[in-house]
């Protein structure tokens, strides 16, 4: 049942992602919506400064960590012997 | 119930009734020591129990109080889906390693004294790495005695903090140390304490030996060793400024490797760094919100990241790889397990309506409460590393991906219910956090369904999703390792290996042959002298106490027969000498 369920979602892919930009919208403008009168510090006062964080972060994480790996982190299995 | 019953005492004495069962009784002797661990858990009274004077020093085994008994609960629920998850193992040293290990975490966790600590503290390192040695594979042997090594290492700088702190204090009391007080002997054991916490520098050997353990002896591992540190930690040093900056850096770091390692279950021993950095920050900044959120996250991490390692230890058990680049499109053969994995992946991530949501929230809000900004930024920056290694990285290359060779089903039964079960609790622990929040040791007044924890947390998982997406080629796992602070002791000890060889060797040769030559010439005259004088002076008194040397030299020669069984004999009379304290102090 849960196979043929993921295999419909993966069928119907064009679809799928529809909606999930639909959701990305939704979620930035109720942040945007949401009162900020009781916000103490700088970040709490920006709409949407979790999206803006979250897209930031991990575009960085990803460039940062694989740029690191492949310049000298990252060594053959047998390295150690 | 006044009178109290040392939960360890199942474990050892499980662990050594074990063998005379088989089959069927068997499988549930193993169920039933956790289960009566539980019940007695549950019917805990607080208060100071086996206390005695010993060596000049009080010792205490039994301090229940709200801080143990939230350990006290969660270890025994994990040694409960441990035991499931591992039913089928047939060799009894596996259960037995895992009992005495599990039994030493809880001695820990109630000891009331350094020196109680200390003994549990060794016995869970030795009995630990056993459940690596049992994968007997080379490479786990290997790993197991760094492992050892490291632990030895961590232990000996408790066990040198712990004898200065006696001589500063003249007790081995262990209670809250403030960091006004603290010198030498309090940040030795605050270093003995954050090896167990693989609290960077000191935390190679937890990504290098957990992958390597065996497919159930890594669930028990990721649970104990490093929550008892944290628990040690939030009992002694709460308030230490270099616990919330070294943690926050632990957050960032685990989540660094695990982006890009291979291994499943080295990502997921990566991210125990991650996981634990957020508990050790909570303990560093030191609000009771924050001790709080260390003390929930310590309980719902344990829970998920077992459940994490139960998924990658069904597939590395079913397919006989855990290697990602050797993964792939297995949701067709092991939906099941698919979906518990991802239950633990989307607990840990944070996503609302699980637990890791109701527990790391209470961290970073304390840090924002505390104007703590930047800690703040980089646990939340953690946070979208989690969900990319862990949540999206791992589910999407083991489970979706393209299509691997590999056919396969799903694992044994025990091993899907103790997935299942961990689910559940994960579940229930994320809508209904007041049974969480309820144990811990400050009374609390957070709530982590408002409006705008909502909202914070879906913006940064979602749009965290949206970049993996778009940059899901750039993460392609490759065949390789990645360098770690263990290549210092891994060729530091080539290197030291070399030097020896090439000039300590050499050095000592030259010596020799110069000893030989001009040292032997000297000596020879000078002996012909001493001589005359020996002989005539010294025979004389030294004749007396030689006899009362000798008899003594022979008496300690006959304890030190140099057999083993010997050795394992005076051991167990030890073992049993301590088992009798605990059973007294009832």
């Amino acid at each position: 049942m849960i196979v043929k369920w993921i295999e419909a979602l993966r069928n119907n892919l064009k679809t799928l992602v529809r909606v999930l930009i639909v959701y990305l919208v939704a979620i930035v403008i109720f942040d945007a919506a949401l009162s900020r009168h009781e916000a103490h510090y700088m970040i709490d006062k920006i709409p949407a400064y979790w999206t803006f964080f979250g897209a930031v972060g991990c575009f960085i994480l990803i460039k940062v960590a694989k740029g690191i790996a492949h310049l000298f982190l990252s060594k053959d299995e047998d390295f150690y012997g | 119930m006044d009178r109290w019953l040392h939960p360890a005492l199942f474990f050892f004495i499980g662990a050594l009734l074990l063998p005379l069962f088989r089959g069927k009784a068997k499988k549930f002797f193993i169920l039933l020591i956790p289960t009566l661990s539980i019940i007695d858990v549950a019917l805990m009274v607080q208060g100071v129990y086996g206390s005695y004077h010993f060596l000049n020093a009080d010792v205490v085994f039994g301090r229940v109080d709200k801080l143990s008994l939230v350990f006290a609960w969660v270890f025994t629920i994990m040694a409960f889906l441990g035991a499931l998850y591992g039913l089928h193992v047939e060799e009894d040293g596996h259960h037995m390693a895992g009992a005495f290990y599990i039994g030493s975490s809880l001695g820990a966790i109630f000891a009331g004294d350094y020196l109680t600590l200390f003994i549990f503290w060794e016995v869970m390192a030795f009995s630990s790495v056993f459940l690596v040695w049992y994968r007997r594979e080379q490479r786990s042997v290997d790993a197991g005695f760094r492992y050892l090594l490291m632990h030895v290492f961590g232990g000996l700088l408790f066990f040198t903090g712990m004898m200065l702190y006696f001589f500063k204090t003249g007790n081995l009391v262990f209670n809250q140390i403030f960091p006004a007080d603290a010198g030498l002997a309090e940040y030795l054991i605050l270093a003995g304490f954050s090896l167990n916490a693989a609290v960077i520098p000191l935390h190679a050997w937890l990504p290098d030996a957990y992958p390597e353990a065996t497919v159930e002896g890594a669930v028990l591992m990721c649970a104990f060793t490093t929550k008892t540190a944290v628990y040690v930690l939030a009992r002694g040093f709460p308030g230490f400024e270099v616990l919330a900056v070294l943690g926050t850096a632990m957050t960032v770091y685990g989540v660094f490797y695990a982006v890009i390692e291979n291994d499943m279950r080295r990502v997921l021993a990566y991210h125990i760094i991650s996981q634990v950095g957020y508990m050790v920050a909570g303990v560093g900044i030191g609000t009771e919100m924050a001790v709080n959120g260390a003390c929930a996250h310590a309980f719902a991490h344990i829970l998920y990241k077992a459940l994490l390692f139960m998924g990658a230890g069904a597939v590395l058990y079913m397919t006989g790889t855990a290697k990602l680049s050797k993964l792939g499109g297995l949701y067709k053969y092991m939906p099941l397990t698919m979906i518990f994995y991802v239950v633990g992946a989307v607990s840990i991530s944070g996503v609302p309506l699980f637990s890791g949501f109701v527990s790391k929230s209470m961290i970073v809000a304390s840090a924002h409460e505390g104007g703590r900004l930047w800690l703040m930024t980089f646990m939340s920056l953690a946070g979208v590393g989690t969900f990319l290694s862990v949540g999206l990285k791992v589910t999407y290359f083991a489970f979706f991906g393209k299509e691997s060779a590999i056919q396969t089903k799903e694992p044994p039964a025990n091993m899907l219910w103790a997935m299942g079960l961990t689910s559940a609790l994960c579940f229930i622990i994320g809508v209904y956090p007041k049974v969480l929040y309820d144990l811990l040791p400050f009374p609390v007044e957070y709530h982590p369904y408002n409006l705008h924890h909502l909202s914070e947390y879906l913006q940064i998982l979602s749009f965290t999703g949206l970049v993996f997406f778009l940059l899901v080629g750039k993460l392609a796992p490759e065949d390789k390792m990645n360098l770690d602070m263990d290549y210092a002791y891994r060729k530091g000890a080539l290197f030291f290996m070399k030097f020896d060889e090439r000039v300590i060797s050499v050095v000592d040769t030259f010596w020799g042959e110069l000893y030989r030559r001009v040292g032997l010439a000297l000596l020879f005259k000078n002996a012909r002298i001493s001589y005359g004088f020996d002989r005539k002076v010294i025979d004389g008194i030294v004749d007396g106490s030689a006899v009362a040397v000798r008899g003594v030299g022979s008496l300690v020669r006959k304890l030190q027969t140099g057999r083993i069984q010997a050795y394992i004999g005076l051991s167990l009379l030890m073992f049993f000498l301590i088992l009798w304290l605990l059973i007294k102090g009832m």
